[in-house]
């Protein structure tokens, strides 16, 4: 792997190309390897921002391999079983798919589903594939998917909605929180007429009834099903227009709309760019960078409501690029466990223990398939409080002082190569760079080489000094932020 | 019996579906992702179930009769004598003893019927005689036990009480190479068949390792997709669970497909006693109209074994059952 500035001050770092790829995949996936660094940078920011963009044109897991040793996983019987799945999925792409994981955690987060009530994994884990599948393609057949997910129907009670009979609990979150927004610029995005007849144009859109037949064979798939006889075939009026409307056109409707356009930037510049205020906060409170929702929105409806390319223009601006974007998020959960397991070389085979490893965002606060309610996490600061700041950085240290992991041992190694003009200073550095050009505040740079150096002098040995020094840097604050 | 099929056949109407035994338990009468079965000289039906790590109390070795009656389980979730991680095969020795290969603990462990510990053996390593994933297991005519050393990618013939006597095999896609091999049978003449699941295929040997021929392949139609579990009946057929492809292939001595076992599972008697105490589920379960025909199916056949009496028994794996099928004379 290549050293390109082990010496140097942490402003020199962050200005280096390389930082500049680091902090993109950070973003768009959950960070690099100290080899894959490498290759993007031999890639170019641009041709890697393409690559990123294709994750389908690369090579998914290996599904047999997974089959073969966790059989449970089909059926996924149990929440713990399909939270582990989900980081072992999520891992295993890190290297090849990156982008479409952190898409489907983006979109996780964005239609939040719960395991409380679906009761599910399967189900659940399905919807997870969907977000795969589609969520780099139009929000509009995104939105089509969602409106048809078995796990969506029966969490926002669609399976319960009558053409004599509504219930408005997913027409009212779909504008709610998956597309309008409740207001922007102090304005009322729709009114309570607007649910009502979203509610309307989805009546008999439901599963299957059979949804507790986990026994005596196990579980199937919930799967969609559209019942004509129970759908409302009357006239309805929606944002002012007024037709026979079905879910379909209530979607096509809802994706013209200029408050869909702000609400889905939103939300990608709070996953992607910077953290923002939470979401119920988005009424009354402008945007942090409104030049960039502007682009993003323009983007929206330029590309005819295309995902992919509303992020390649973000990954390519000079908002994403700046160094004042770089770590200025919070690192969720998913991202502290998946970047670390991915940066160590963990779980790329079937090994037992991973439901152990994969709790760890649960310990941390976000229970993968199972947010807090249909709003999902709260994110940026609140990811932290004194409990899961400890989960944090107890299992970034553990996982970085982890000479046993293949990635600590390759990062190991390259730093001793070079041994003869190793000091305290050059090790930290060493290590700051190849664990993905982490910023440190000077001071807290200037404490750990200076624990390094202390360790010099008492004659540990320089592999023992390097682990310290990971562990240490999985320790600070600046970790914390991707 | 309590199953509702109305006797249906296979593909090529050589075999009659039979009977159905399970359920999905962690414990007592069921299963939880049952990976193989022997026939023990007890005359019950011994069933290993993988379960996941989550429910520890799940994996275990299930003894039972051929119509279902439980007598009981043995071993469990561990690595200490007499448990394991992840089982792959059971198989009763001419010594009357069950054989049971973990992959993750490496080893070889050996139980009476009854499910009294023995002894194990087995190290992790790439060695000839230590074992890197031991999966398929099956005894030669001369009481020598073959063990698909799966990670290794080869095949290994031991004493049964392990010493190491010869083995062939390596990582590749030629004659003779292997990729992650799973199942392992011998036939009267002491012929081996080895199912080399990622290259998709069954290869045949002489007793020594020596190449002859190999099956299917990647073709579609007749070819396999990750097939696992095998066996070769008292006349010589040879029984192949297609895994992916969701269906048990019985092959003639050249190799041809004569017949196409895909399930067609009823409700057992397990079953019968839980929906019979639960009938909202029962009635739940007769409101659905989707995924009906598909549960009937199998899903993941893992293993496969013939009764002397041609009772042809398939772990139905990710169904938590053992499907029954009888030969038509």
């Amino acid at each position: 792997m290549t050293m390109v500035s082990a010496n140097a001050d942490t402003n020199d770092i962050q200005s280096s190309h390389r930082a500049l790829i680091a902090h993109l995949v950070r973003r768009a996936g959950f960070g690099a390897t100290p080899a894959e660094l490498d290759k993007y940078c031999g890639w170019g920011y641009d041709a890697t921002v393409e690559w990123l963009l294709r994750p389908e044109a690369q090579p998914g897991l290996d599904e047999d391999i997974i089959e073969r040793y966790y059989i449970d996983w089909k059926e996924s019987r149990n929440i713990e079983g399909a939270l582990t799945e989900t980081v072992y999925r999520m891992n295993g792409n890190a290297a090849t798919r990156p982008l479409q994981e952190k898409v489907a955690l983006f979109w996780h987060g964005v239609f939040a589903t719960g395991l409380a009530k679906v009761l599910h994994e399967k189900t659940m884990l399905n919807q997870i594939d969907m977000f795969r599948e589609y969520g780099l393609g139009s929000f509009r057949t995104l939105l089509e998917r969602l409106a048809r997910d078995p796990a969506m129907i029966f969490w926002l009670d669609n399976n319960f909605n009558h053409k004599d009979a509504i219930n408005e609990n997913w027409g009212r979150e779909l504008l709610e929180l998956f597309s309008m927004g409740v207001g922007m610029d102090d304005k009322e995005n729709y009114t309570e007429d607007d649910v009502q007849e979203a509610a309307r144009a989805f009546t008999g859109w439901t599963i299957d009834d059979d949804n507790v037949a986990s026994i005596p064979y196990g579980k199937t798939p919930w799967l969609f099903r559209y019942d004509p006889d129970d759908h409302d075939d009357g006239v309805k009026t929606f944002q002012g227009e007024t037709g026979n409307f079905n879910g379909d056109d209530i979607i096509e409707i809802i994706c013209r709309q200029p408050s869909t356009a702000r609400f889905i930037s939103r939300h990608m510049y709070n996953f992607f760019v910077a953290d923002d205020v939470q979401v119920p906060a988005w009424q009354s409170t402008p945007p942090a960078d409104p030049e960039a929702i502007a682009l993003l929105e323009a983007e929206y409806f330029r590309s005819g409501y295309d995902i992919r390319s509303m992020l390649k223009v973000l990954f390519t601006s000079d908002f994403f690029k700046s160094e004042t974007a770089r770590f200025a998020r919070v690192k969720s959960p998913a991202e502290v466990v998946v970047g670390t397991l991915h940066l160590v070389g963990d779980l790329k085979f079937p090994r037992t223990g991973v439901m152990d490893t994969a709790l760890e965002c649960r310990y941390m606060n976000q229970d993968l398939l199972n947010p807090p309610s249909v709003e999902g996490w709260h994110t940026g600061k609140e990811w932290i409080d004194s409990g899961s700041m400890v989960e944090r950085i107890n299992f970034v240290a553990d996982e970085l002082g982890n000479s046993a992991h293949p990635g600590v041992r390759d990062i190991v190694g390259a730093l001793l190569e070079g041994e003869s003009s190793l000091d305290a200073g050059g090790i930290v550095d060493g290590c700051l760079e190849l664990l993905g050009c982490v910023a440190l505040r000077d001071d807290n740079r200037t404490a750990l080489v200076a624990q390094a150096a202390e360790l010099l002098e008492n004659g540990t040995d320089l592999e023992s000094v390097i682990l310290n020094a990971l562990r240490m840097i999985g320790s600070t604050r600046e970790y914390q932020f991707a | 019996m309590t199953t509702v099929v109305e006797y249906p056949v296979s593909v090529a109407g050589l075999y009659q579906y039979h009977d159905v035994i399970g359920l999905l338990s962690a414990s007592g009468p069921g299963f939880s992702g049952p990976v193989s079965l022997a026939l023990g000289p007890d005359g019950l039906l011994h069933v290993a179930s993988r379960a996941n790590p989550n429910q520890p109390e799940g994996v275990r070795v299930t003894r039972c009769t051929f119509d279902g009656a439980y007598m009981g389980e043995f071993s469990g979730w561990g690595e200490g004598p007499g448990q394991f991680i992840w089982v792959t095969e059971i198989r009763f020795g001419p010594d009357g003893m069950l054989y049971l290969s973990d992959e993750n603990t490496h080893r070889i462990s050996v139980f009476t019927p009854e499910g009294e510990f023995v002894r194990c053996w087995g190290e992790l390593g790439a060695e000839p005689g230590q074992l890197n994933g031991p999966s398929g297991m099956a005894f030669a005519p001369d009481g020598s036990l073959l063990v698909v050393d799966s990670l290794n990618h080869r095949v290994q013939r031991f004493t049964a009480d392990g010493e190491f006597l010869t083995g062939w095999g390596e990582e590749g896609e030629g004659p003779g190479q292997f990729r992650m091999p799973w199942g392992v049978a011998v036939d009267a003449a002491g012929d081996v068949y080895v199912t080399d699941w990622r290259n998709d295929r069954v290869q045949k040997f002489d007793a020594d390792g020596g190449f002859i021929t190999e099956f299917g392949g990647r073709d579609g139609g007749d070819g396999f997709s990750r097939p696992n579990g095998l066996t070769v009946d008292n006349d010589g057929l040879i029984y192949v669970c297609d895994w992916w492809n969701d269906r048990v292939q019985v092959l003639d001595a050249s190799g041809r497909v004569i017949d196409t076992l895909i399930g067609h599972s009823g409700t057992s008697r397990w079953a019968r006693t839980f929906l019979d105490a639960n009938p909202d589920i029962e009635e739940k379960l007769n409101a659905a109209t989707q995924n009906i025909e598909l549960k009937r199916r199998f899903y993941r056949p893992a293993a496969v074994t013939v009764s002397d009496d041609g009772l042809v028994f398939v772990a139905d794996c990710y169904r938590h059952r053992v499907q029954i099928y009888r030969k038509r004379s």
